[in-house]
């Protein structure tokens, strides 16, 4: 009997997911939620489960315990979580666990420690891995900040130990003024968090935001896949991927990439995993995190190196083992992926919703589209704004940006806006040509006039224009005193305007 | 002028786009030809129409536009997934809101006058048509000889004063110009 593989998500990611069971010859199953009942993924799916999530507050992808209740009632045996809602809740993947349910992904217990920033540092120091220069714990008054910032070097960074949403943050540029800011930075964080500690980090100045794809089975094996540079955010999300990244040498890959494994074997690590790093600009680079789901970004690394990350995840929570060494895998090319988020680039990136009246994809060999939406489909406000993505392969990075904003404008979408003509932007300028973009680009380099073109601008100008006088023109000669060869335009539009 | 002639009289097609950030574009909508857009004869191919949603081609590149908005003659199109905004107004409207802003300056009205006494004989174009400086308007026969009458600026005929086979008086008016400076 096939073996009964329940997705808890939706959108692009479910469908993903779905070819992959498919494929090893398990039945796909998911939910349909009561907040996108007609969403595209039900139509690949083996079988629905109705969630009647309606009245809930939550949709049925964050309702752990209703999850699994399904799950039991429908004879699950795995369960796979994709990415955001419950796939990083160690809670979740501890209760499908002790209801004998399969969870695609690492032990609770990992998901657990990973998920608690200084538990996962200070086992990533245990394994040998760098962490940016700061702080060991939380610094209580101004004079040991003082201490640690003279110890570490200018720019340090101060943090809200307690905090988030940059209130009592402060970047601090010389010894001076560190006192200063220590006290201002610990009173803001004592009103908005009832705590005033603070930690004290390096500050980089134009930090890469570095990452390495690792994939690990259920017998001690652990392999890299080369790295992916997501340097390119807003809001502190990433919006365009590459692979590799031009920043990372084959000496820097071997380094990381080496770490990265180490670490994972050291904690005993198995699934699909990354590394994230931050890399300076001298080529430093630190451990950040560990993300113990598949990442939205995963197909780039599987467009270079030909491995099915999905796959990989189902088969080693099947308990096979991972028949890829790391000698196997091979950087071919360079791959990039666009998000398609229902986002206004001109406005702030804010959230669009509505009917998707009409959505077209460029298609072609070297070009990959994940999609949650069709001509008709939905926005609804319940969930993400991403909708789609466009991943493109090419020979090198000059190839693979050329086609892949050939493939941007081939992409249309009528009824709502997206990001693809801010991912336009991106690859043309200069910072990106150049591979010298950092996490801060979005921030410190754009403007929403860089999406504009003369050319577009003129034929919007004609387009307009057209629409206009298709009216005007109408308006014309439904006028009864009109007459084509007396017409005495003056009068007439004297009519049509006062 | 040295300019070939691309505006196809009638100045009822012809159009002002105006983007806030002050940018004006000249847009000339022939009944059957390619658009004339400032002054310049434009190899836009239309490829599609789907309610107000047009496909061009221009230059080997593909734009779409959607209409997002409109009210009145203000316009927000979706030119490749970003917008722009445009006001729009027949080229008369505009003519006429240069007056209305600018009251003292009164509207360059370019009349034409006979130069000497005679007998229209032809009249080669209509009010409401487009001229350009020198663009033969009417034929004047005086002394059995048949004088062209020009425009003296570029613009929209206003009025014809005149009809064919009337007799004129030495300066009686024959054709009002509103110049157009655009």
């Amino acid at each position: 009997m096939k073996k009964r593989l329940l997705i808890a998500n939706r959108s692009e990611i479910a469908i993903r997911i779905i070819r992959s069971a498919h494929k090893l010859g398990l039945l796909a199953v998911v939910f349909q939620s009561d907040k996108e009942p007609d969403a595209l993924y039900l139509k690949y799916a083996d079988e629905i489960i109705p969630a009647r999530d309606a009245a809930n507050d939550k949709p049925i992808f964050l309702d752990a315990e209703r999850i699994v209740k399904f799950a039991l009632e429908h004879n699950i045996d795995l369960i796979h979580p994709g990415y955001g809602f419950l796939s990083e809740n160690p809670d979740f993947a501890a209760l499908c666990v002790a209801n004998d349910i399969n969870f695609i992904g690492p032990s609770p217990e990992l998901i657990r420690d990973m998920g608690l920033k200084t538990v996962a540092k200070s086992m990533a120091i245990k394994a040998g891995l760098p962490l940016v220069p700061g702080s060991d714990g939380p610094v209580t008054d101004a004079k040991s900040a003082k201490e640690y910032a003279d110890k570490i070097g200018y720019p340090v960074i101060l943090k809200a130990s307690a905090g988030g949403g940059g209130r009592g943050m402060r970047i601090v540029e010389k010894p001076e003024t560190i006192e200063r800011n220590f006290k201002s930075a610990s009173d803001e964080a004592l009103s908005a968090f009832g705590n005033g500690d603070m930690f004290i980090e390096k500050y980089l100045q134009n930090p890469k935001h570095i990452e390495f794809q690792i994939m690990g089975d259920k017998h001690g094996n652990v392999i890299h896949l080369g790295e992916r540079e997501c340097s390119l955010q807003r809001k502190h999300q990433k919006i365009l991927e590459e692979a590799p990244s031009a920043s990372v040498s084959a000496t820097m890959r071997q380094e990381m990439g080496d770490m990265a494994v180490r670490f994972a074997k050291s904690i005993g690590y198995y699934s699909a995993g990354t590394i994230e790093y931050i890399l300076d600009e001298d080529g430093s680079f630190y451990f950040m995190e560990m993300n113990t789901r598949i990442q939205v970004e995963h197909p780039v690394t599987e467009m270079i190196t030909g491995v099915d990350l999905v796959d990989w995840q189902i088969k080693v929570a099947l308990g096979e083992k991972l028949t890829i060494k790391q000698e196997d895998i091979k950087i071919n090319g360079w791959a990039i992926e666009c998000r398609v988020n229902t986002e206004d680039p001109q406005n702030r990136f804010s959230p669009q919703t509505g009917f998707i009246d009409r959505i077209h994809f460029p298609l072609s060999e070297n070009i990959r589209i994940e999609t949650g939406v069709v001509s008709g489909s939905v926005v609804t406000p319940y969930f993400d704004s991403m909708i789609a993505k466009i991943i493109v392969h090419g020979k090198d990075r000059a190839d693979v940006i050329e086609k892949t904003l050939f493939a941007l404008y081939e992409f249309s979408l009528i009824g709502l806006k997206t990001t693809v003509p801010f991912c336009r932007a991106v690859l043309n300028h200069s910072e990106f040509l150049s591979a010298k973009y950092t996490t801060r680009w979005v921030d410190q380099v754009y403007d929403p006039e860089m999406l504009e073109n003369e050319e577009d601008e003129m034929i919007g100008a004609l387009a307009a224009t057209i629409m206009y006088a298709s009216e005007y023109l109408q308006l014309s000669s439904d006028t009864p005193t009109y007459k084509s060869d007396s017409l005495n335009v003056w009068v007439l539009n004297k009519r049509l305007n006062y | 002028m040295g300019t070939s002639y691309i505006y196809k009289r009638d100045a009822s097609r012809l159009f002002i786009a105006l983007r806030e950030n002050g940018k004006r574009f000249k847009i000339y909508i022939p009944k059957e030809s390619k658009p004339v857009i400032n002054s310049v004869e434009r190899d836009i191919d239309f490829v599609e129409q789907e309610d107000l949603n047009y496909i061009f081609d221009w230059n080997g590149k593909r734009f779409h536009c959607e209409l997002v908005s409109r009210d009145q003659n203000k316009a927000v199109i979706k030119v490749n997934g970003v917008e722009y905004r445009y006001s729009l107004e027949s080229i008369f409207s505009y003519i006429r809101r240069g007056m209305i802003n600018n009251p003292d300056k009164q509207l360059n009205e370019n009349n034409i006058v006979a130069p000497m006494p005679g007998k229209i004989v032809d009249i080669f174009l209509s009010e409401g048509d487009l001229v350009n400086e020198g663009e033969p308007i009417l034929s004047l026969e005086a002394m059995k000889m048949q004088n062209e009458i020009s425009a003296n600026c570029n613009g929209v005929i206003r009025k014809i004063r005149v009809q064919t086979g009337q007799s004129v008086m030495k300066d009686e008016l024959l054709v009002e110009i509103t110049s157009i400076d655009v």
